[in-house]
């Protein structure tokens, strides 16, 4: 990094951005109020009004520009408008629409003049369509907002003598790009407006692939060589952490700003280019949070590439997330995905395979607790004397009921309008219709929390109290409802001598693959959801791990008190797939082992396997290429997606104790990655947890 | 068929040899040397370590078969990655029956015999001859720094190191740099010596010494006493080993 960017960088860590944060934002909710608007029409005033609030800032170190300086995003409607407003109805956690991926490539490659011109087409032949005109007058009033903020920004380019900022920002992102630079810009402008928006969790999705032409054109003229390219991705990624803390999100960090790289073209052919590297160089050299790197794989990837990504790794960032094409693709199209479509996937804030432009998809309805499925079963099935199939009927059975219950909450979601966000995918100007009434593809998706736990649990059951009848169900019933007060002995019983996922435990495995496939057949029996869509299960757990474990206000889904795995009531589950905690699992392969059983054909809504390495590992080059290579098997073994993380428990000891020494330090979570010293407690000691018993060194 | 103890099997280890590696420590050493990084593996007995996150029992008894089983279903994983199986300790030549008979019982696979070199010559040509490596410890060739400080007689290492030149098995030499101990001019000048007299010599690793070592003493209930000043960190006499034209690094 030059020291441009080393400036820049500390800048933004230094967080001079938030002093730029004057701007009051625009009183819309009045002005809507005064003008009698409907929801479309106040959804599309707020991105005009917030466009024409903001007030340029135009950094001289900076190529990349776009700062926020309105801190708030301001309502639309009160409260009790809303909850007026959707009676009866519900909304996905905040309301307004989230989670999914822009068709970036077609807006860039089109221009917003090219897509106004579709918008006012559409407008013509739909004009008896009162919805229709009402959508596209306001997808149109978003469009010439951000046309109209853009000019703001060139002309205070030109004010501040940057004639190279002026005429970029004079020609995008009215058309299409004519370099990498315009296109970047193109794309910092175009996302920063769907934030601005009131949107949040906005992806950038395949990125090497839609920003390739760009970047190779300027390699061919020569405008560009690589290092000159690789400063300017490394500028955007600067810019990406300016506003982040901005944006919602459970923790610090949280914010969903996921990059995909690799894997094929929708017509199936290898998709890594020289782009793909420069990403995962770049986003090495700065070790920021954002954005949050993904990488496409399979047994065919290069060790090359994925020991660049594992120089990524080591930065201890927690990304790049793997996921893994030889399984996604297939599970995809088995579930009504086109192949091209499915061949084109990138991932939500998270982990969730989605389809960039055509997908409004709501990949994370809520969480079915394992745990609780598990834990009903042995308490009510042991009180009656039943066998271990009676007990395995009733998770079936306690499983299928957690589904259907969230699944019927979300018969009744509302999505509220997104006039620009509809701008951004692919078909809505042209149909006249927002996308909040649906894309192509309106799958749900449903997490399924702390299996390993569960299927310890289950484990345990079955081998004490079943196969070696040396637990009596009364005595293990008692326990739990003490808490293990008590009963110290048998909790270390269960804790230490009971079979474990990622133990290489037949049983264990047995319990677990069990699990998914309840879950599996549970949402496979559903009927489609009110806009056709399927309800895909998958295997991460979010923050459930600490939720389902503590409760939490408003959460639909059940708490559970201690289980049958020897875990204390409040404490912990693992998070996504990951052995318990408290369970010794040094060895990945184990947990590989354990993971690949799962049906990821009908298990397919994502959710990492995740692994400790002890940053001691990646002492140098020779050890990076080993890292890579276990990469490779885990795609080899039949896995579906891989987190792994590089941590030092003794760093993180003193972190929580001197959190001002460690103001830079950062850890994965669950999908996505942080700052460790800006995390909640309960949030840090599960990751010093993890690190004391999972790390491989 | 002869038992064996094993204090840990480790899997994906990346730093015991080419590739990724399953390790096995067998447990027992004759020598006790000051800086043993793995004093659990001292005794040949199994004992129970106090760890911070609980107690956990150090010493698990295998039969060849049953050590054979569980690496050769690693077999096709490990030679995917280039990797193989690495024989380590205490000192894996301390149970040398167990292991010739472990070996006998493996599918193809690369072997590493990581030793001391301090067991009968016999035992040490046996198991020389059936590995693909042997990673030898050269810790000090002066007969009186290596009776002090690992407790051993030296001429035991110079029988074997004579054996050494009559096989073809490729060796590296490590010497593990303990300040003040190990890491004199002299001391390295007889290694790159001793180094420079085997035909199947591939390199010769210097291990800079880690501090490290201290915190697992009272695990296994023994107290650490050094004998030398682990603060110091060692001195690296390359130049020895280039003027030999011994090929060398720093790990
Ligand atoms: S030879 Fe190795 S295992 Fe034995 S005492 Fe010395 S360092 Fe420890």
């Amino acid at each position: 990094m030059n020291e441009r960017l080393t400036n820049l960088r500390q800048r933004v860590r230094q967080r001079q951005q938030t002093d730029e944060r004057t701007t009051p934002a625009p009183d819309v909710w009045a002005e809507c109020e005064a003008q009698k608007l409907g929801w479309m029409q106040r959804s599309a005033q707020r991105t005009r009004r917030m466009c024409e609030a903001e007030r340029p800032v135009i950094w001289p170190e900076e190529r990349i520009v776009f700062t926020r300086t309105i801190p708030e995003t301001p309502p639309i409607y009160t409260e009790s408008q809303i909850a007026e407003m959707t009676r009866g109805r519900i909304l996905h956690e905040l309301g307004p629409i989230s989670n999914i991926c822009a068709d970036w490539g077609a807006v860039l490659a089109d221009g917003l003049l090219t897509r106004r011109r579709i918008a006012q087409a559409a407008r013509q032949r739909l004009a008896d369509n009162p919805e229709a005109v009402e959508f596209l007058d306001a997808a149109i009033e978003t469009i010439e907002a951000v046309l109209g903020l853009a000019a703001r920004y060139a002309e205070a380019a030109r004010a501040a003598g940057r004639r190279d900022l002026a005429e970029i920002l004079e020609h995008v992102p009215a058309q299409a790009p004519r370099t990498f630079h315009e296109a970047l810009q193109s794309l910092r402008l175009l996302q920063a407006v769907v934030w601005l928006s009131g949107h949040y969790h906005v992806g950038l999705g395949r990125f090497d692939q839609y920003m390739w032409p760009y970047l190779w054109a300027d390699l061919q003229t020569g405008r560009l060589d690589l290092p000159a390219a690789e400063e300017l991705v490394a500028d955007f990624f600067i810019a990406l952490n300016k506003d982040s803390d901005l944006y919602p999100g459970v923790q610090q960090g949280d914010n969903g700003q996921s990059l995909m790289l690799g894997g094929v073209t929708p017509r199936g052919e290898d998709a890594v280019n020289e782009l793909t590297s420069m990403v995962l160089r770049a986003a090495r050299d700065l070790s920021m949070i954002d954005p949050k790197i993904n990488l496409r794989i399979s047994t065919q990837t290069d060790l090359e590439l994925l020991s660049l990504a594992a120089e990524l790794t080591r930065k201890g960032l927690g990304f790049p997330q793997y996921s893994n094409d030889d399984l996604v693709i297939p599970a995809l199209t088995a579930h009504g995905y086109d192949l091209e479509d499915a061949r084109n996937y990138t991932v939500a804030a998270c982990w969730e395979f989605i389809i960039p432009g055509k997908g409004m998809e709501v990949v994370n309805i809520g969480a079915v607790s394992f745990p609780h499925a598990v834990d009903q079963a042995i308490r009510q099935g042991l009180r009656q004397n039943e066998d271990f199939d009676a007990i395995l009927e009733r998770i079936r059975t306690n499983i299928r009921d957690q589904t259907e219950a969230r699944l019927a909450d979300y018969r009744k979601l509302f999505l509220p309008p997104a006039p620009y966000y509809s701008v951004l995918m692919d078909g809505c100007l042209a149909t006249g219709r927002d996308l909040s009434h649906g894309l192509r593809y309106n799958n749900f998706g449903l997490h399924g929390a702390a299996s390993a736990n569960a299927a310890d649990a289950l484990a345990a059951v079955k081998r004490f109290v079943f196969e070696e009848k040396s637990l009596p169900p009364a005595e293990l019933i008692a326990a739990l409802e003490a808490d293990f007060e008590g009963y110290a002995d048998l909790r270390d019983a269960l804790s230490h001598q009971a079979p474990k996922v990622a133990n290489r435990d037949a049983l264990a495995d047995e319990m677990l693959v069990f699990l998914f496939d309840c879950f599996a057949d549970a949402c496979e029996g559903q009927p489609p959801n009110p806009r056709g869509g399927i309800l895909r299960p998958g295997t991460g757990s979010a923050m459930y791990y600490v939720w389902l474990a503590r409760g939490r206000e408003a959460m639909r889904e059940p708490v559970v008190g201690a289980t049958a795995d020897g875990r204390r009531s409040g404490d912990f589950f693992s998070a996504n797939l990951a052995p318990s905690l408290g369970v010794r699992a040094d060895s990945p392969l184990k947990v590989f082992e354990s993971f690949s059983k799962i049906d990821y054909r009908r298990i397919c809504n994502g959710g990492p396997v995740t692994i400790e390495l002890s940053d001691s590992v990646f002492r140098n080059q020779e050890v990076i290429r080993k890292v890579a290579m276990l990469v490779r098997s885990f795609a080899r073994m039949g896995g579906q997606q891989l987190q792994i993380n590089s941590l030092n428990a003794e760093t993180l000891f003193a972190a929580r104790q001197h959190p001002e020494r460690y103001p830079n330090l950062i850890v994965r979570v669950w999908g996505w990655s942080g700052y460790f010293c800006e995390l909640a407690p309960e949030y840090q000691d599960h990751i010093i947890q993890r690190c004391l018993y999972q790390m491989a060194e | 068929m002869k038992k064996g103890i094993v204090f840990d099997i480790k899997e994906f280890a990346v730093h015991d040899g080419p590739g990724i590696r399953t390790t096995v420590f067998l447990k027992g050493c004759p020598l006790r040397c000051s800086w043993c990084h793995n004093p659990e593996g001292i005794s040949p007995k199994p004992q129970i370590l106090h760890t911070p996150i609980g107690t956990r029992l150090a010493g698990e008894e295998y039969t060849p078969r049953g050590l054979a089983d569980l690496l050769n279903q690693q077999a096709t994983f490990l030679t995917e990655n280039e990797g193989g199986v690495t024989f380590s300790g205490g000192e894996p030549l301390f149970q040398a029956d167990f292991l010739i008979e472990t070996i006998a019982l493996l599918d193809e696979i690369h072997l590493l015999l990581d030793t001391s070199g301090y067991a009968p010559t016999q035992d040490f040509a046996r198991l020389a001859a059936r590995v693909d490596l042997i990673y030898l410890d050269m810790k000090s060739l002066d007969a009186q720094v290596f009776r002090q400080y690992c407790g051993g007689d030296l001429a035991v290492i110079l029988a074997n190191l004579e054996q050494l030149k009559t096989m073809s098995t490729p060796v590296v030499i490590r010497a593990p740099l303990i300040p003040g101990v190990t890491d004199s001019i002299q001391n390295m000048t007889a290694i790159a010596r001793a180094a420079a007299s085997l035909p199947t010599l591939q390199r010769v690793d210097l291990l800079a010494y880690q501090v490290l070592a201290a915190a697992k003493y009272p695990l296994a209930g023994l107290s650490y006493n050094p004998g030398f000043d682990e603060k110091r960190s060692p001195q690296i006499h390359g130049e020895t080993f280039d003027k030999a034209g011994i090929p060398w690094r720093v790990v």
